[in-house]
């Protein structure tokens, strides 16, 4: 049956959860003016790998990428999957210990890190490992129960943009592109890069169309635009660039006399923070399921355990912020590598095999 | 399914188990009863030793009634741990609505402190600043000795679905912030002291420049500069020599250009009255001019007062976004906003003149 | 002969009796307790008069009267005579054999009766009795259909149940059925007391779930509704409610009496049930994550007023949570228990008096009396009393995670519960997922 929807509220969870805490920060650090630009080009980038790629996938009917990599050569499937598997394994690392100082920042300055990382792992753990579809249909749930909220707060948000912002358009930096290669634009690429590397290990448990996951990919673009220019418009890129959260600062501006609550940023992070945690638990799955391939005689509960306390330990040994940060830029290297290589192998085998099949009728 | 249940039960009791030692092994979760939440945080400065008083709000389920909790010390942490040490409760800041500085200290500079507070968690970024014109232990004393409500009544002044009016600046501690580093945005800061039969009285705007005060406008201009700035000068009276009409809505356009290096901006304030009283017997007509000419004046001489401040607190800078260059307009509040020129005409419809006949 | 005499012994409840039927001397067997015996003998006697009177003998009305059992079939006749039957004995050498025969039986029965558990506005209100033959004839009232199709079982080895699995053919999908009845093939010898013995037993559902995996209904009405949707029913003698499978997520929402409202009625209605289970398990956590670990989210004026309510109570706020809802949760076991009489009567004391009574002693706070209360009220907006009862568990859980966590526990645990009701399936069949009339077979 097709899981179409499911699949869709997945990849829009995950990116949701992604954008709003790092993403900003980046992309108003690369450039001064006309932000759009990066925003855009790092969007068609990230359309284009998603279109290769399930276009790569697409010749193999119901096949995860593991297999496809495997079919075309032992060899070739562990060169090509294991920077895959690091990158995943620093990608959960990244996430949980960059989330957890994020809480701990914001909201709950008494708690200790390790409980909040705990917190997290035993979550993502728990979700994980009850299953793949399982996993699935907790996403939509999940969007269904949190999305109203995440979306009342988003246009609250706009409390206090000053238009004139906007201006100027752009100028000869945004215009010649010279930002793509400094180091906060590339950072800014985790955002894009992060999550859609699902769409290739599922196919044999949840099945969707491809065309209907190319559609909703402009669902993402206006939540990359609110992201950057929600602080934009509220302080101006001189005072956005000031904050290590731009977007939360720029939420907390907002104040609605009529709700009994009186921080609604507190809500809002929290739901993406659920949604950061569907795409951990969506990693630790993608993990251990090539775990089990290279050592299939663990057991999938004893992998994911396994998973979750490595990932701990190693999140308790980074000591600080600068350290996070310093592993976000190492990791820049295997996510370029995810976002090219990945893809374009999966297209040229796809190819290939066509050709194959054609020439063997 | 079934062999995967007994280890599900087990992750599940785990993790169960888990969370019971963290809980045991308890943070220091305090109660929202055992927390001092101040409403109000004054702010003095005086040779580099801070001042801080704290007016806390106390209430049991019958009585409400107010404290007022002050210390000194080279820092405002350093202060706020000792009065946390010293008090029954923990200190906690979140709740706080208004930071009242001293004026002597604005005069001097927020920059520092406003900063720390952006830094700090602890301390909301939308809370109220306010500057005040007397000693802030006097007016602390004041605001406690006339609260009913729990020193509520300090926050409800500036709430503007409470007791808010048009001739009170409202600027929040990141709006000081951004004015720190924004190249044309500078703000007002109200000034409010204790008043004589009300606890508190607004005697104008301090205009704060790179977070100096540099100046003050009355309360009258800081309604021209609400009106300017499309915070509806809604339900305001204006005193003339025949009538006092109240603004029903204003709406503003604005045309900004650059002739020969020199800034122009032709703005348009069209405000929609009522009248309220007259004196004599004016006709309809002679409001509406009496009126758009008084308004004028009025906003001439301030922004000839703010020009030669070199503080753009309206914010005028804005519009040339999209006229003058980046590189450029970092230079606005020297190069192009003293010499600008303000075009802004005032266009008044009376909407209604009330219950009674008026003579066209 | 002998062995029934044998067993009359042990059992006094056991009657032979004799009678001449037709000029032949016969001997009865049954149950007192279960068959009316004056009534069964007129009836006898008119049969074999009008038999009588057509000259046929005794052992060609045997035919006519009842069911022939062979005399070496020890077992077989207990069945009949426990399953309330009366057997007739010839004691004429000429015929061998026993006769089973269908007698006018005592009423064991209710009547029936409007629905106890779920009460119905605006609808068929005849409930379910104890009797499986009158639900069947109920059902079938309710669903005129000759694609109506059931199948009997029955369960047990020391103990017969009946159980009938009644489904709509071309409606239900054949996968779904299969399964059901593969399960209860295979587990024909086990018995079924009650229905946890039928859900770990017979069906195999894991024994710790907090989710029902199936449907229990008072209701025909109910039951038919879901016979059209392509749902499995079982009806269990004994048992007076029908157990619909597979069970979704969407049952604890709507039910079928919405559709006897107006659409947009039936939606807000539907609406408000899910707010009302949402509030009963998120209050207490927000409570408790809003008053001991992040009071910032609170406006001022509702934080002073909660730490002025708050003054003077002696113990943290997830200690004085789960006291005051360990005291509601024994007034609605307690209700449960008592008398109608008196039920009104325990609702008070425990209401009011001792509500009233534990703020002004300042054991809790008055606020979280009212958000008790609301979360007791909004427990109940979910349809069916076994859904009603399954989600008083999780809030417990987010309470905890509230009190350690604050309101990021609080969500967290919202995305466990989303997590394991997204796990749960029955028969292939996820539970949150929307059911489909016609499924693709794998689901």
């Amino acid at each position: 049956m097709d899981k179409s929807m499911q699949v869709i509220a997945v990849y829009l969870l995950s990116h949701i959860g992604l954008i709003f805490f790092m993403y900003p920060t980046d992309i108003i650090e690369s450039l001064s003016v006309g932000h759009w630009c990066a925003i855009l080009l790092g969007f068609a980038c990230h359309v284009a790998v998603i279109a290769i790629y399930t276009k790569g996938l697409s010749y193999f009917k119901s096949q995860s990428i593991i297999d496809i990599f495997a079919g075309a050569g032992k060899a070739l499937a562990w060169i090509l999957l294991l920077p895959v598997s690091l990158y995943f394994l620093m990608m959960l690392i990244l996430t949980v210990r960059a989330y957890a100082e994020i809480v701990t920042i914001i909201f709950l300055d008494s708690t200790p890190l390790w409980a909040v990382m705990a917190l997290f792992l035993a979550v993502a753990g728990l979700i994980s490992f009850m299953g793949v579809e399982a996993m699935f249909r907790t996403g939509l749930l999940a969007a269904i129960l949190f999305f109203p909220l995440l979306l009342f707060v988003l246009s609250v948000s706009f409390q206090n943009a000053d238009w004139h912002y906007l201006y100027p358009i752009m100028d000869k930096r945004s215009a010649s592109f010279s930002f793509v290669l400094e180091r906060p634009y590339l950072l800014s690429f985790f955002a894009f890069a992060g999550g859609f590397l699902f769409l290739g290990f599922i196919p044999p448990y949840v099945p969707y169309k491809r065309r209907a996951v190319l559609w909703t990919t402009p669902v993402l673009l206006p939540f990359f635009f609110v992201s950057v220019y929600v602080p934009l418009l509220t302080f101006g890129r001189n005072t956005a660039v000031q904050f290590q959260f731009p977007f939360i600062m720029a939420v907390d501006t907002a104040d609605i006399s009529w709700l009994m609550f009186d921080r609604v940023t507190m809500f809002f992070m929290i739901t993406v923070i659920c949604f950061a945690l569907l795409f951990i638990s969506l990693v630790m799955w993608k993990t251990t399921l090539m775990i089990r391939r290279v050592l299939p005689f663990v057991r999938p509960d004893l992998a994911s355990l396994l998973l979750a306390a490595v990932v701990f330990v190693i999140c308790l040994q980074i000591p600080n912020w600068k350290m996070v940060e310093r592993l976000f830029w190492w990791n820049t290297y295997l996510r370029l590598y995810v976002v090219a290589v990945i893809p374009l192998t999966t297209l040229v085998l796809g190819i290939r095999r066509r050709r194959k099949g054609a020439a063997g009728i | 399914m079934n062999a995967k249940l007994p280890v599900r039960i087990a992750l599940k009791s785990m993790t169960m188990a888990g969370m019971l030692i963290v809980l045991c092994g308890c943070w220091d979760i305090r109660d929202i009863n055992h927390r001092a939440l101040p409403i109000a945080m004054g702010l003095e400065n005086k040779e580099g030793i801070y001042r801080i008083h704290l007016l806390i709000p106390q209430n049991t389920q019958s009585s409400s009634s107010v404290r007022i909790v002050s210390d000194k010390g080279s820092t405002i942490n350093e202060i706020i741990d000792r009065i946390s040490k010293d008090l029954e409760l923990e200190v906690d800041l979140m709740h706080l609505k208004v930071i009242v500085f001293d004026r002597t200290f604005a005069e001097r500079g927020l920059g520092d402190s406003v900063s720390s507070f952006m830094r700090s968690r602890d301390i909301a970024s939308k809370t109220i600043a306010a500057i005040s014109d007397e000693s802030i232990g006097s007016l602390f004393q004041t605001l406690k000795s006339t609260s009913t409500t729990g020193g509520l009544e300090i926050y409800n002044f500036f709430e503007k679905n409470a007791g808010w009016s048009p001739q009170l600046a409202q600027t929040r501690i990141w709006q000081i912030f951004q004015s720190l580093h924004s190249f044309t945005k500078d703000v007002a800061v109200p000034i409010i002291k204790s008043g004589e039969s009300t606890t508190m009285t607004s005697t104008g705007s301090a205009v704060i420049k790179n977070g100096k005060m540099v100046g003050r406008i009355t309360p009258e201009e800081t309604l021209l500069f609400n009106a300017f700035n499309g915070l509806s000068a809604q339900g305001k009276i204006e005193v003339m020599n025949h009538a006092a009409v109240v603004i029903d809505t204003d709406r503003l356009s604005h045309h900004s250009s650059v002739k020969g290096g020199r800034a122009v901006l032709n703005s348009r304030i069209n405000l929609k009255v009522t009248v309220l009283e007259t004196k004599g017997s004016p006709t309809t007509a002679m409001v509406k001019q009496e009126l758009e000419q008084l308004l004028t004046q009025n906003f001439e001489r301030m922004f000839a007062r703010l020009q030669a401040e070199g503080a753009d607190i309206l914010g005028v800078g804005q519009f040339f976004r999209n006229r003058i260059p980046r590189d450029r307009l970092a230079n606005w509040r020297t190069d192009y906003y003293p010499r600008m020129k303000l075009n802004l005409t005032f266009h008044t419809v009376i909407e209604d003149e009330g219950l009674l006949k008026m003579k066209p | 002969m002998e062995f029934l005499q044998a067993k009359q012994k042990q059992d006094p409840d056991l009657f032979l009796h004799r009678m001449w039927i037709a000029g032949q001397p016969v001997m009865l067997a049954g149950y007192f307790s279960l068959i009316d015996l004056p009534q069964t003998m007129m009836l006898l006697q008119q049969q074999a008069r009008h038999a009588a009177d057509s000259e046929r003998p005794l052992s060609a009305l045997a035919s006519g009267l009842g069911e022939r059992i062979d005399r070496a079939d020890e077992q077989a006749v207990f069945t009949a005579i426990s399953d309330g039957c009366l057997l007739v004995v010839p004691e004429a050498e000429c015929f061998e054999g026993y006769l089973r025969i269908v007698p006018v039986s005592r009423t064991l029965s209710r009547s029936i009766e409007a629905p106890t558990t779920e009460s119905v506005l605006r609808g068929s209100a005849s409930s379910f009795n104890e009797d499986l033959d009158t639900n069947l004839g109920m059902l079938k009232k309710h669903m005129l259909s000759d694609l109506l199709r059931t199948r009997s079982y029955r369960m047990g080895k020391d103990q017969n149940r009946k159980l009938t699995l009644i489904y709509m053919e071309k409606h239900t999908d054949s996968s779904l059925l299969k399964a059901v009845c593969r399960k209860i093939e295979a587990h024909l010898d086990k018995e079924i007391p009650d229905l946890i013995a039928l859900s770990e037993d017979v069906f195999e559902f894991p024994k710790w779930s907090l989710v029902t995996r199936f449907n229990t209904t008072e209701l025909p009405h109910n039951a038919s509704a879901a016979l059209g949707q392509g749902k499995v029913v079982l009806l269990l003698d004994r048992y007076p409610f029908a157990i619909i499978l597979p069970s979704m997520i969407t049952d604890v929402f709507s039910s079928v009496n919405d559709r006897n409202y107006p659409l947009l009625l039936a939606n807000a209605v539907r609406l408000l049930r899910i707010i009302g289970v949402l509030a009963n398990m998120l209050m207490p956590g927000l409570y408790v994550a809003l008053v001991s670990v992040n009071p910032d989210v609170l406006r001022i004026e509702l934080a002073m007023s909660i730490a002025g309510s708050r003054e003077g109570v002696p113990y943290p706020s997830l200690v004085e949570t789960l006291l005051l809802l360990f005291v509601l949760e024994l007034t609605l076991e307690a209700s449960i228990r008592l008398p109608k009489s008196i039920g009104p009567t325990i609702t008070m004391v425990g209401g009011i008096i001792l509500g009233q009574a534990v703020v002004q002693a300042r054991l809790v706070s008055n606020v979280l009396i009212i958000i008790l209360a609301a979360t007791t009220i909004a427990s109940f907006t979910a349809v069916g009393f076994h859904n009603a009862i399954t989600i008083r568990v999780p809030k417990y859980l987010l309470l905890l995670l509230s009190a350690i966590f604050g309101v990021l526990g609080l969500f967290v645990g919202i995305l466990i519960v989303s997590a394991y009701l997204a796990s749960v399936k029955s028969f292939g069949v996820p539970y949150a997922s929307r059911w489909k009339n016609k499924r693709s077979p794998n689901g």
